[in-house]
C-alpha cells in the first residue's frame, strides 16, 4: 500500500511554535502513580546503536527515564531543521503507547503535534536492524519534523529494550 | 540644429553621470555578484573579528566573560550559543551563560534555558531544561555544605543533580560572587583568531554595503539616489541613441 500524505493539515495557517506541555506534565498524565526519575548510563554499546538510530552521536552521558511496571516513559529531543523538538514517548511491553510533541521550535512543520499524526505510532515496535515495524505516513512540507519523530521513537523504543532486559536478567 | 544642441546636452549629462557613478557600479556589481553566490564563496561562514566593525555594529566581542574553575581552566560561551572549556567546545545552550559552581566532580553551568551538568573533564552528562521543572527566573548556581542551591528573583531552590528535582527552601545564604569574569588576553586572542568571538557573517556586511544599510539612513538614501541615477543614464543613453538615430536622418 502507497503512503497517503496528510495533505489536510498543511495548512499554511498553522502556528507550528510552542510548549505544549511541560515533562513533569506529561510524566504525570501518563502514570496513575507518579514514579520516581530512573537514569539509563548510556554505554559503548547503547551509544553505538544510538547512534545508528539517531543518525548522529548521541548527547550526554545518561538519559532519565520513569518507569512503572512494564511501562516506561521517555523525553528526547531531537533536531527537526535547525531546533529540537521536544518529544514524549511512552512504551509499554516494547510498543509504543503513546507519542506526544512536548514542545515545537521551527517556524514549519508543526503539524507533526496532530494527534491524527501521532496515533499512527501506536503499537510500533521495533525490527532487529532498529528501525520501526510500522511505516509511518509523512507530513508534505514536513519532512524533516516526521524524521526527527520517527527517529526519536524507534530510540525510545530501544532504550526501553535496554532498561527492561536489565531489569529482567536482574 | 535643435536636434544638435539637444544631444550634446543629452550627452554631456549622460558623461557626467556616468563618471560619478563608475565606482559605485562597479562596487554593486561585484557585491551583487557575491551575494548571489554567498553559498558557493562561504560567506555566511566567514565571521567578523575585526574590533571597530563589531563596535560599528554596536555589538561587544561576545566571548569577553566566563567563568574560571578550580583547575584553572575557564567555562565560557562564545559563537552565539557553544559553551567552551578552555579551547573545546563541550555543549550548547540558550545565552546567556548565567552562572558556573562545581560540585561532586561535577561542573554545573546555568544558561537562559537549561542548566547544563559536564564532567570535571567537560563531557555533557544532561540537561536539565526549563520543559523538565527548571524554575523561571534562575539567575544564579552556589553550592554550600554539599547542596546545590538555585537563586531566583525572590526564591531558593535546592536542586537534587541525581533525581533532578527542585526545591523551594528558605535558608538565606552567605552572599558569594557568582558574576563572570573578563577572560585572559590569551584566550581572547585565541577566539579573535578561530573567529568565533563575533556573530556577524561577511554576508551580512556584504549586504548591508551593497544596500546602503550598513551607513544609516543616509547610506540607505545615497544607494537610492544612485539608483535613481542608474535609470536617468538607461534614461540619457536611449534618448542619445534615438536623437543620433533622427540626426542622421535629418542629415539625409
Amino acid at each position: 500500500m502507497g503512503s497517503v500524505l496528510l495533505t489536510s493539515l498543511t495548512s499554511p495557517l498553522v502556528i507550528a511554535k510552542g510548549f505544549f506541555q511541560s515533562g513533569p506534565d506529561f510524566i504525570a498524565e501518563v502514570f496513575q502513580q507518579q514514579p520516581n526519575a530512573k537514569v539509563l548510563w548510556l554505554t559503548d554499546d547503547i551509544r553505538e546503536n544510538a547512534k545508528v538510530i539517531l543518525g548522529r552521536p548521541v548527547k550526554g552521558l545518561r538519559v532519565r527515564y520513569h518507569q512503572f511496571d512494564l511501562t516506561t516513559a521517555w523525553i528526547l529531543e531531537e533536531i527537526g531543521k535547525e531546533m529540537p523538538i521536544t518529544i514524549g514517548v511512552v512504551v509499554t511491553d516494547n510498543e509504543i503507547a503513546r507519542v506526544k510533541i512536548l514542545a515545537y521550535r521551527e517556524s514549519r512543520g508543526g503539524e507533526v503535534r496532530y494527534s491524527a499524526y501521532t496515533k499512527q505510532y501506536l503499537g510500533a515496535a521495533l525490527t532487529d536492524n532498529n528501525r520501526l515495524d510500522q511505516s509511518i505516513d509523512g507530513i508534505t512540507g514536513a519532512t524533516l519534523s516526521v524524521w526527527a519523530v520517527n527517529k526519536v521513537a524507534a530510540l525510545a523504543l530501544y532504550y526501553h529494550a535496554q532498561v527492561t532486559q536489565s531489569r529482567d536478567s536482574t | 540644429m535643435n536636434i544638435k544642441k539637444s544631444i550634446i546636452l543629452n550627452l554631456r549629462w549622460h558623461r557626467r553621470i556616468g563618471l560619478s557613478l563608475f565606482f559605485m557600479v562597479i562596487f554593486l556589481a561585484l557585491s551583487g555578484f557575491a551575494l548571489n553566490h554567498s553559498v558557493g564563496l562561504k560567506l555566511s561562514n566567514s565571521k567578523l573579528s575585526s574590533d571597530w566593525l563589531l563596535s560599528w555594529y554596536g555589538l561587544e566581542p561576545a566571548a569577553n566573560h566566563g567563568f574560571e574553575l578550580n583547575a584553572g581552566n575557564w567555562l565560557y560561551q562564545a559563537d552565539d550559543s557553544k559553551l567552551f572549556l578552555g579551547n573545546q567546545v563541550i555543549a550548547q545552550c540558550k545565552p546567556p551563560l548565567l552562572s558556573v559552581a562545581e560540585f561532586e566532580q561535577q561542573i554545573l553551568a546555568l544558561c537562559d534555558d537549561a542548566l547544563i551538568m559536564l564532567t570535571a573533564q567537560g563531557q555533557l552528562i544532561e540537561k536539565f531544561t526549563r520543559l523538565q521543572g527548571l524554575p523561571e527566573d534562575i539567575s544564579s548556581i552556589t553550592v554550600h555544605n554539599n547542596t546545590v542551591y538555585l537563586h531566583g528573583i525572590s526564591d531558593v531552590f535546592a536542586f537534587d543533580a541525581d533525581r533532578l528535582t527542585v526545591t523551594p527552601t528558605s535558608i538565606i545564604l552567605p552572599s558569594s560572587n557568582t558574576a563572570p569574569r573578563p577572560l585572559p588576553r590569551a584566550l581572547k586572542e585565541y577566539l579573535k583568531v578561530q573567529g568565533l568571538s563575533s556573530s556577524i557573517s561577511m554576508e551580512t556586511l556584504i549586504l548591508d554595503l551593497h544596500s546602503g544599510r550598513f551607513f544609516g539612513d543616509a547610506g540607505v538614501l545615497f544607494i537610492d539616489i544612485v539608483g535613481l541615477l542608474l535609470c536617468i543614464l538607461a534614461i540619457t543613453g536611449l534618448w542619445a541613441w534615438v536623437n543620433h538615430q533622427r540626426y542622421r536622418k535629418d542629415q539625409g
